[in-house]
């Protein structure tokens, strides 16, 4: 079937022990494992592969790249093949690139972003098991996160020079990917400039997002709470641990999720977010924002832009 | 300890502890625009250029928002760095544009957006 789900994030960070105490007390992941290289691993307790997160030590902030879980092994000959076909070139990384992985896809989005696609990564289960199984373990620290959602990258947009790499990613996730259009802001004259998209694979409203901006990077990792309560409730553990909130717990026109915006500490953006939206399916009709109503599809209450979402990333 | 932070470019002044960044004693300028982003020193909005006086790091800055270079010639990111005496600073990069333009609109008494 091709691709699954995002698979993990790898992000640099500018103060690793900062960072490891970020990600464990306030999303609640815990620490999986440690290399060489002195990057560190860890994982939600809802995810059962060994990791969900990468942090690598860096001299500066954002994403390295993003990998998506495949079904079959050969899954990834077979989208090589295509992905190839499209004008993109393509590397293998053998077996234990990363540590617990298989075989990695690695190329280049149109937008410059680094992508991954895997088949195997080891096995290692949530923390509440297969069996009879709890609805969630005892040991939950900070906001208790239940796995990592979807990313959303920042991609070169100037209509002056037609420069568009959102509609370019668009595109190519759609053919080479098999990704579905859940929406779209769709801006200009004529609103005939594609701005913004929202892609799947699951059945949930995104597992990839496009925004344009003045240049390529990461907006932010997002990861998926329960209730509207735990949403509250994380917004509480972020002031309890002084971090930076961007934007209080709030609605999404867009995907309807109901969410939160902070930061870690080195400037990379996180959400926490609740609602998995509506059920995506391939005849689905594609939802779209226009220019005048850009605001709403943003933040739903008040319908106004905040600078800051829009301009400020890593 | 309170220092004078002094902007070039516009004449204003504003004190700033040295307990806390140069960004939160910007900030209580009171302006429209100032932007303050991640404060941690990963987003670049606040990019500062220190002409005069002293200041000390309170944490890393990214080296894709300031490179060795101009580090050099003493820019740095306000979120990251409290200042040790009076300072005489120019604001760069993506703080510039939207502090001009809450200058202009707060010299004309326009309710600036």
């Amino acid at each position: 079937m091709g691709v699954m789900r995002i698979g993990h994030a790898s992000l640099k960070v500018m103060d690793m022990a900062e960072a490891v105490r970020h990600y464990e007390k306030v999303i609640g992941m815990k620490t999986t494992m440690q290399d060489k290289q002195g990057n560190v691993y860890l994982k939600c307790w809802d995810e059962w592969d060994k990791y969900s997160l990468v942090l690598t030590p860096s001299d500066q902030a954002g994403l390295n790249h993003v990998a998506y879980k495949v079904q079959h092994d050969a899954d990834l000959d077979a989208l090589r093949q295509r992905i190839e076909a499209y004008g993109i070139s393509t590397t293998m990384l053998p077996e234990g690139t990363m540590p617990a992985t298989g075989r990695m896809l690695q190329f280049d989005l149109p937008s410059g972003h680094e992508m991954r696609l895997y088949a195997t990564k080891e096995f290692v289960g949530t923390d509440v098991g297969s069996v009879n199984p709890d609805p969630w373990p005892d040991d939950i620290k900070g906001a208790g996160a239940h796995w990592l959602d979807h990313c959303l990258l920042m991609c070169e947009l100037d209509p002056e020079t037609g420069v568009n790499k959102v509609a370019e990613n668009t595109r190519f996730v759609m053919e080479c990917l098999d990704f579905g259009l859940a929406e779209q802001v769709m801006v200009g004259p004529d609103s005939r400039i594609q701005a913004a998209t929202w892609l799947y694979r699951t059945t949930t409203p995104h597992d990839i997002a496009f925004v344009g901006g003045p240049r390529r990077g990461l907006h932010h990792i997002s990861f998926f709470l329960d209730s509207w309560h735990d949403v509250l409730k994380s917004a509480d553990i972020m002031a309890k641990n002084k971090v930076r909130i961007d934007v209080a717990p709030t609605r999404h026109g867009i995907t309807r999720g109901e969410t939160i915006y902070f930061f870690d500490p080195s400037g990379n953006r996180n959400e926490t977010f609740a609602g998995l939206g509506y059920l995506t399916q391939p005849d689905r009709p594609v939802t779209t924002w226009t220019e005048d109503h850009m605001g709403s599809g943003i933040f739903y209450h008040t319908g106004e832009l905040v600078p800051s979402f829009t301009e400020v990333y890593t | 300890m309170l220092h004078r932070v002094i902007i070039r470019q516009t004449g204003e002044c504003c004190a700033c502890s040295s307990d806390e960044s140069l960004l939160a004693g910007l900030v209580r300028l009171g302006r429209r625009g100032i932007p303050a982003g991640c404060l941690g020193g990963g987003c670049g909005v606040c990019k500062v250029r220190v002409l005069r006086g002293r200041v000390r790091r309170l944490g890393p800055v990214s080296r894709a928002r300031v490179t060795l270079d101009e580090e050099a010639r003493g820019y740095t990111l306000a979120c990251r760095v409290a200042p040790c005496s009076e300072l005489e600073l120019e604001v760069a990069g993506r703080l510039e544009k939207p502090f001009f333009k809450g200058f202009a609109a707060s010299a004309g008494r326009v309710v600036g957006k």
